[in-house]
């Protein structure tokens, strides 16, 4: 019991990491971002990297990696994706095919064969009687405190409220002088660093090879879809209630089932209920 | 467009062409190539004929696909069915599909349409793995009969059916279902409001492109000789669409172009097998940015202009 | 818009033409080099390892002046481990290619696809990486048809499940005292194919088999199978493992300190840098290998030699078949003075020659013949800096078990 309660806690962590950069970058830009899976590949693959080819100690690569992706993510959105802005269809084939580029370029460059990502922490902790290993839990503390930061920085300050401003009315802030094209941008780049970060925690643990930009990217947009399209309150809730319904599945059924909850989650949502638990926006 | 002689005088050239193209060089290779690439201008001729004429691009078509192969798989392995039954069967597995599908989803927006059919393929890779005790797993059915022993007759009955699907699906594209289905795309709550049933139509030209998708599968159950999960995935799909894109998107013969046109392009560059999908992908990003009407429908536009003096 | 030098139009026929010509390379002239055709994984070890051995046995060969007077060739074709695209890879080797016979194997899912495919172009083929017994069935079932398909190896999954059988008895129970065990397998067909035999053949030994359980290949946390393995209180685990997440399920295991010292079947653990890879976290882990740096056959040693010197590596057991594959096909032509397809079979059948892991001999459904004087299932156990100590058979044992560092008392 108390395996599942801290398992699911990790697994919805890393989930919510994910789905909140997409949710973002949706509710600000109304661009729906396929290639979020390949930021999160990106972010473990650089970890990669700069540890094992270059040498770079695993404190200071990790945010080089962050910012790496961050920028990555601001020139796809910038070069690829604003010019077909006109056409959701359009900018959901795009950013496909950038994730199926990434995927095709790690591929010719590592190969097919699973990497080894260095931990920050090999500890093994004991909870209640429970193994755990350290670098799992450092992942849920680290995501906790980044969107915790994120949700602070777009309450807080100039920026954030300019952001909220865009994703409540895109017109009117226009009108106010806000910059919208320049703001998209740096939506991009936080989520694509979210999600590199998340690349970067679960890197050690889970597999990291050319397609893992694919399980991601259906869970980020499963927990989307219920959360809401827009929602950063709802794209956690709906991370915590995919995570532990997978986690649940997965220790009661076998853990083959896990991948079809969250694309089954999406399907009924879209056809129940397509405007999620909290979206503002219906899918119609 | 109106059909006109030059229309079909070119059509038939095309089929009598890729008819004798293995014959004249004598290789078996080139007709294996030439086998596949006709199946996928079925399957491409099929999604351009729902999602291309009415702009709901469904990016699930890999889900009718590898339904009709399994049917075909399980009718001849499993229930030691003959390999003639898979055409029906496959196309009537689709079918049902489309409607379990299409029912529900089909009132969705553009890109949630999209994506909710993208997740009834991924569910149904995902069932035939979970389930392989039954459905052979990851390695799918082996063993499956050919259709026709002759590769060559094989290839010549792809083409009759890939020239039938075009005639067909054409000539309902230029009837009033086309027209329909295109007004669909401009603007539903109008034709609505002028009294069509627009769910209607959208569901039968799914259910159409499915059964076509379907039967495509079954044959290439009967090619390839075996059946795998893989047919499902995404890549199936985005392949497809990034043919239709080449030939030219509601034109159904311009897929077929694309198809050739793509197959014969990955086989160039079949000595450096890695690098296939990397240049798929980006190719359809070079097609989205520079070529958004396509390649083939717009060049067959002018070529028939320049010969026949035609405006279409 | 601007005028481009060449219209869309010729542009597209050119390119048409072009291709139609490129498909067409003229194929091999009959007096040129017999060709041999590689089908294999190449981003895995499992293909460098199958081709790097292929090679050596053909330079071999060549530097003793060929077959009948005619030098060997390769060419490769990658068959990855989906069976679409190994169907692919046969059909480029025979009706491109052309080429006279193939080598290679890894997943055999892919192999059973491409069975129909082989035998329809009438070429002789030697497995040497999928494990199936369904592969060689069809020799027996339907001869005239299938009688081109030959497995070099490894020893088929039911004999390796009694190899498995035979270390549980005499190390596990006879040595170690550990009787109860959990058995996990990926449900890979080969897998499917052996746990069963396995399960049983443990039971007959004496064996407390505590709970058998299959997992996606695909499965990246193994935290919930972990948990119920530790319920189910077995002392050891056996696993069976080939393209499942070896790295990770290592990687794992370690982190959480799990306490059940594990081993078996996992190919990905044979690679040499496996233990490097996973940053020495397979440590104690003990894994099968076909063959080892030892005298097995008076090939084995210089073998492993000569491809350590080639490629600074150890080999996995792909290339032992590969090599022993390109040697027994080179004598069979030799024997039968001619390259008619139906003559060489004959000779191959009758193969009997010492190969790298042992004496390599064809049963009567063209699958080597396993135990004894033939090929054997080795234990080896992974150590510190990346040792590895063969624990089994003990005659060709060369150092002692350590257990799980967490674990030692």
């Amino acid at each position: 019991m108390l395996e599942i309660l801290i398992f699911g806690a990790v697994t919805s962590a890393i989930y919510a990491m994910l789905a909140v950069g997409f949710t973002l970058i949706f509710g600000v830009a109304r661009i729906l971002n396929l290639a979020h899976g390949s930021f999160y590949a990106l972010g473990a693959y650089g970890a990669y990297v700069l540890t094992t080819i270059f040498k770079v100690p695993l404190l200071v690569a990790a945010p080089l990696v962050v910012i790496g992706v961050a920028l990555f993510g601001m020139v796809v959105e910038r070069v690829l994706i604003r010019p077909m802005r006109t056409s959701q269809l359009a900018v959901l084939m795009i950013s496909l095919a950038v994730a199926l580029v990434v995927e095709q370029a790690l591929f010719l460059v590592f190969g097919s064969e699973y990497r080894n990502v260095p931990s920050f922490s090999d500890q093994k902790y004991v909870i209640g009687g429970v193994d755990v290993a350290g670098q799992r839990l450092l992942t849920l503390l680290v995501a906790v405190v980044s969107i915790g930061c994120l949700y602070l920085f777009i309450q807080k300050t100039r920026l954030g409220s300019a952001i909220l401003a865009i994703s409540q009315d895109p017109e009117a802030a226009q009108y106010m002088g806000i910059p919208s094209d320049r703001i998209f941008g740096v939506v991009m780049a936080l989520s694509a660093g979210l999600a590199a970060l998340a690349g970067i925690m679960a890197g050690p643990f889970l597999s990291v090879q050319p397609s893992m930009h694919l399980l991601p990217i259906v869970k980020a947009f499963a927990i989307v879809v219920v959360g809401g399209l827009g929602s950063i309150p709802g794209s956690i809730v709906a991370a915590l209630m995919l995570g532990y319904a997978e986690t649940l599945v997965a220790y009661g059924i076998s853990t083959s089932w896990t991948e079809i909850v969250s694309v089954a989650a999406t399907l009924l949502m879209l056809v129940l209920r397509p405007a999620g638990f909290f979206g503002k926006r219906a899918a119609f | 467009m109106q059909l006109k002689n030059i229309d079909r005088g070119g059509a038939i050239l095309a089929v009598a062409v890729m008819a004798v193209l293995p014959l004249v060089f004598d290789s078996r290779y080139l007709m294996g190539v030439l086998t596949v690439a006709a199946i996928y201008g079925i399957w491409s001729v099929s999604w351009d004929f729902m999602s291309g004429l009415t702009g709901r691009e469904n990016f699930g078509h890999s889900l009718f696909i590898g339904v009709g192969a399994y049917a075909a798989g399980f009718l001849n392995t499993l229930w030691g069915a003959n390999a003639w039954w898979s055409l029906p069967a496959g196309m009537a597995a689709a079918v049902v599909f489309a409607l379990i599908m299409g029912i529900p989803t089909l009132r969705l927006k553009g890109p949630y349409f999209a994506l909710a059919m993208l997740s009834g393929a991924v569910i149904m890779q995902r069932l035939m793995l979970i389930f392989w005790e039954y459905t052979g797993g990851e390695e799918g059915i082996n063993g499956i009969e050919p259709l026709i022993r002759s590769p060559l007759y094989f290839y010549w009955f792809v083409l009759g059916v890939l020239a039938l699907t075009v005639a067909l699906l054409g000539g309902l594209a230029r009837s009033r279902w086309g027209l329909i289905l295109k007004a669909i795309r401009g603007d539903e709550a109008t034709c609505q409001a002028a009294g069509l049933n627009v769910t209607y139509y959208k569901i039968a030209s799914l259910v159409i492109s499915a059964a076509f998708a379907g039967m495509g599968g079954a044959l290439y159950a009967h090619y390839q000789l075996q059946v795998s999960p893989q047919l499902f995935a995404v890549v199936t799909s985005i392949t497809i669409i990034t043919m239709v894109y080449v030939g030219g998107m509601g034109s159904i013969y311009g897929a077929v172009g694309g198809a050739l046109l793509l197959t014969l392009m990955t086989e160039l560059l079949r000595n450096f097998g890695e690098w296939r999908l990397m240049v798929y992908s980006v190719a359809l990003i070079l097609i989205l940015f520079f070529l958004p009407q396509g390649l083939v429908a717009p060049t067959w536009h002018k070529m028939r202009q320049r010969w026949a003096g035609v405006k279409s | 818009m601007f005028k481009a030098p060449f219209s869309k139009r010729s542009f597209s026929k050119l390119a048409l033409a072009l291709s139609v010509a490129a498909l067409l390379s003229p194929a091999q002239a009959q007096q040129g080099p017999i060709k041999i055709g590689l089908s294999t994984p190449v981003q895995l070890q499992v293909g460098r390892d199958t081709q790097e051995a292929a090679k050596m046995a053909i330079d071999e060969i060549n530097a003793k002046g060929g077959v009948m007077g005619r030098k060997l060739s390769f060419v490769v074709a990658d068959e990855t481990e989906n069976p679409e695209v190994g169907i692919n890879a046969i059909k480029k080797l025979t009706a491109d290619e052309k080429v006279d016979v193939i080598v290679g194997g890894y997943t055999s899912g892919v192999t059973l696809a491409q069975l129909p495919h082989i035998a329809s172009a009438k070429t002789i083929y030697l497995g040497v990486g999928a494990a199936s017994p369904a592969i060689t069935a069809k020799v027996k079932q339907d001869y005239e048809n299938y009688k081109y398909i030959f497995r070099t190896g490894p020893i088929h999954a039911v004999h390796q499940a009694k190899g498995l059988v035979e270390w549980i008895s005499g190390h596990l129970i006879g040595e170690l005292g550990l009787k109860k065990i959990a058995i996990i397998g990926e449900n890979a067909k080969w897998v499917q194919d052996l746990v069963p035999v396995l399960r049983k053949g443990a039971g007959d030994v004496g064996a407390d088999v505590r709970m058998v359980e299959f997992f996606d290949t695909t499965t990246s946390d193994f935290s919930p199978l972990l948990s119920k393995i530790k319920s189910s209180e077995a002392q050891f685990l056996v696993v069976v493992l080939s393209h499942a997440s070896s790295d990770v399920f290592a990687k794992q295991w370690y982190d959480a300190r799990f306490p059940i010292p594990y081993g078996g079947i996992d190919v990905k653990s044979q690679d040499g840098d496996f233990f490097d890879r996973v940053g020495g976290k397979s440590l104690s882990e003990i894994a099968v290998n076909f063959a080892v740096r030892a005298p097995l056959t008076v090939k084995t040693v210089p073998f492993f030699d000569e491809f350590k010197k080639r490629t600074g590596r150890v080999p996995v057991y792909t290339a032992f078949g590969a090599y022993d594959s390109v040697h027994a096909y080179a004598q069979a032509i030799d024997r039968a003075k001619s390259l008619d397809t139906n003559a060489i079979i004959k000779e191959l059948e009758k193969t009997s020659m010492p190969g790298v892991a042992g004496q390599l001999e064809y049963d009567d459904s063209h699958d080597v013949k396993a135990g004894g004087k033939y090929m054997n299932l080795l234990f080896a156990q992974w150590q510190a800096k990346g040792e590895r100590v063969v624990l089994w058979p003990k005659n060709l044992r060369s150092g002692s078990m350590i257990m799980p560092p967490w674990l030692t008392k």
